[in-house]
């Protein structure tokens, strides 16, 4: 390894100390190291920060997460959870395991994790701990069931990786729905374990008919799901192009159709979505100058060649990627964490054999992981604050599903076949 | 900007007794650049869903009456130019409801007086960086006026799109240099909390600390 790279790794790691915002610390490393240690003109900086943000792909961002804001803001999500009690509501502990189940509805619709928490946790728990369930349960059940909204698609973390490593956003997205749903079942089984052994309540259960009508008012909502997923994979129309037709389908389904949005109140939802989307894009233009700088210095290449000679084996690499990740995630959020890491872990990857989608996936539920683990799980913060919880109490309350969440992990890292089986289906590729 | 002390909104509401040519400059600016912003955003959904209606209509016979009129080639360029507009103008606001977040575990941990240090140096930064760009972009769009490139489909000259960066990042230095001035003022750090911004729900104890 060059000198060049340590001293760009050291820069970065001691601005990123210093709490100023990620991207500042990405766009200054990158100034410092062409002013004073590079031959690369700065003037390049200037032009990358727009050529960087000058990709079709990169526009769902803004698409998913304008959709996301109204069906949050827009009533979906109280009809989703209200058909999820309808169809799991008379199990042991019925509450929690809708809870789960509205999450995954929510997650097929939304592509944030934090805003699936908002949208289902600030519905459930109050209703859980109404219920009498102990609000560590509670709040330990919807920050790791909110994991599903970067897992299932579509999921605005895997857009981030599709954009940084040049891969399909379509095959991402079709290799996140069966480790998804695998993730769902998972958590629903322990929490019906659990629930079972603790005696937590049940709810009476739902006629047919009321899961019908659950089923009917939700609809809509739902709806986006064939409408996304349909398109995608029907060829209607690209991913960036359904992120669009999501966001105006939202906008009518919550204004005109459930009418629980004022149309008054459009442009507030409108402002919160750009203020979001205008965040991760800044960070990732400034990211996208960051691993120009990487290249340029030929880091990633070296680096690969370096894991190579050591002998790692495919197996040993997915391994380290699950370690650093799961401590890289303790301190930042999912989005910078991919835009720095997975152009420097692509070229092991490709070199090991590993699949790029597969990496994707593994990438995504290490991110899940992380949001779930102290200091900074941003679901954990989230859900506490629902809760009005104190931290050291949450911390207590993720520590179990942590365990769960990594088992699956472990399970998706090393049968690739459950993410890659269905977008092998789809597009009739091999390998 | 990720916060030291716990606060929960990000901007006050106006409360001075005479509107004065400077606050009246700021309240005109904080307008343009919340109008700017949803605005792109949503002309920017439109258009593309006009241009797949478009695409579709067209291959039915009976329309092309009417769809063979209309192009919507540049579609997709104008929405990622409105886009990149809305990025670069929304992440000046994003300094002002404090949505830029760092890794602040460390800082957290000492006392008081070292944060301020910490605060004062990170947002002195984004000032930097900022002007920095808004510089280099500056002299890159006469640079680009100079060749007098235009766009691939709808033949804009280059330089007023390249325009959103010496803009954008002026406007985001100013934000940064507003947020310290307010800092030093005694004003606690603009925090973006998620369910509040998210939801509309009242739920005043979820900070922000990081996002997906």
């Amino acid at each position: 390894m060059s000198g060049n790279s340590g001293i760009i790794l050291i820069l970065l790691v001691a601005l990123l100390m210093t709490g100023m915002p990620i991207s500042i610390a990405l766009g200054l490393v990158v100034l410092t190291f062409l002013f004073f240690f590079s031959n690369i003109p700065v003037e390049i900086v200037s032009q990358r920060l727009f050529t960087g943000l000058d990709q079709f792909a990169l526009m769902a961002i803004p698409f998913f997460i304008l959709a996301g804001a109204f069906l949050t803001h827009g009533g979906v999500a109280a009809r989703i959870t209200r058909l999820g009690t309808a169809i799991v509501g008379h199990f042991s502990g019925g509450l929690a395991l809708s809870a789960v189940l509205s999450c995954a509805f929510f997650a097929a619709v939304s592509g944030s994790s934090p805003a699936t928490v908002v949208a289902i946790g600030s519905i459930m728990l109050p209703a859980m701990m109404q219920q009498g369930y102990p609000k560590k349960f509670g709040v330990g059940v919807i920050a790791t069931s909110g994991g599903l909204g970067i897992l299932i698609p579509p999921s605005i973390v895997m857009i981030i990786y599709g954009v940084s490593t040049s891969s399909s956003i379509g095959q991402l997205f079709a290799a996140g729905i069966v480790p998804g749903i695998l993730m769902a079942a998972v958590l629903m089984l322990v929490t019906w374990i659990v629930a079972k052994k603790r005696n937590y309540p049940t709810l009476p259960r739902a006629s047919l008919a009321e899961v019908w009508t659950a089923f009917r008012e939700s609809v809509w909502g739902l709806g986006l799901i064939v409408v996304v997923f349909g398109g995608i994979y029907g060829g209607v129309f690209t991913p960036t192009e359904a992120a669009a037709v999501s966001a105006l389908y939202g906008f009518v389904v919550s204004v005109f159709i459930y009418k629980d949005l004022k149309l008054s109140e459009v442009p507030r939802v409108l402002k919160d979505a750009a203020n979001m989307s205008a965040m991760l894009m800044y960070i990732i233009t400034n990211a996208i100058l960051f691993s120009f700088l990487l290249t340029s210095e030929n880091i990633p290449q070296n680096l690969a060649q370096w894991i190579i000679d050591q002998g790692l084996t495919a197996w040993m690499f997915l391994l380290l990627v699950n370690i650093l990740l799961f401590f890289a995630g303790d301190f930042m959020e999912p989005s910078s964490i991919i835009l720095i890491l997975a152009p420097i872990f692509l070229p092991v990857a490709q070199q090991l054999g590993v699949d790029p989608i597969h990496l994707g996936i593994v990438m995504v539920i290490n991110m899940e992981l992380g949001m779930i683990t102290p200091p900074v799980g941003l679901n954990l913060y989230v859900a506490s604050g629902l809760a009005r919880m104190g931290l050291t109490e949450t911390t207590i309350a993720a520590a179990p599903w942590i365990l769960v969440v990594t088992a699956v992990l472990l399970l998706v890292t090393y049968v690739p076949e459950i993410s890659l089986w269905l977008p092998r289906l789809i597009y009739a590729t091999p390998g | 900007m990720r916060l030291i002390a716990p606060c929960q909104t990000a901007r006050k509401p106006h409360t001075r007794m005479r509107p004065t040519t400077v606050s009246r400059f700021k309240a005109a600016l904080d307008h343009l650049e919340e109008g700017v912003i949803a605005l792109f955003l949503a002309v920017a959904t439109l258009i593309l869903f006009a241009s797949i209606v478009h695409r579709y209509a067209s291959g039915i016979p009976a329309l092309w009456e009417y769809t063979q009129h209309v192009s919507f080639n540049w579609a997709q360029e104008l929405t990622i130019y409105l886009l990149i507009w809305m990025a670069k103008f929304g992440a000046a606001y994003g300094v002002r409801t404090g949505i830029h977040v760092g890794v602040d575990v460390l800082v957290r941990k000492l006392s008081q007086a070292w944060q301020r240090v910490f605060v004062i140096f990170s947002l002195l930064s984004g000032a930097f960086f900022t002007a920095v760009i808004a510089w280099l972009g500056a002299s890159f769009v006469l640079q680009v006026r100079q060749l007098g490139q235009v766009s691939p489909d709808l033949e804009l000259p280059m330089w007023i799109i390249y325009l959103a960066i010496p803009l954008g990042s002026s406007l985001m230095c100013f934000r940064f240099l507003e947020v310290l001035v307010n800092y030093l003022k005694g004003r606690p750090l603009p925090s973006h909390s998620y369910a509040e911004i998210e939801t509309g729900v009242d739920t005043p104890d979820v900070e922000m600390k990081s996002r997906a």
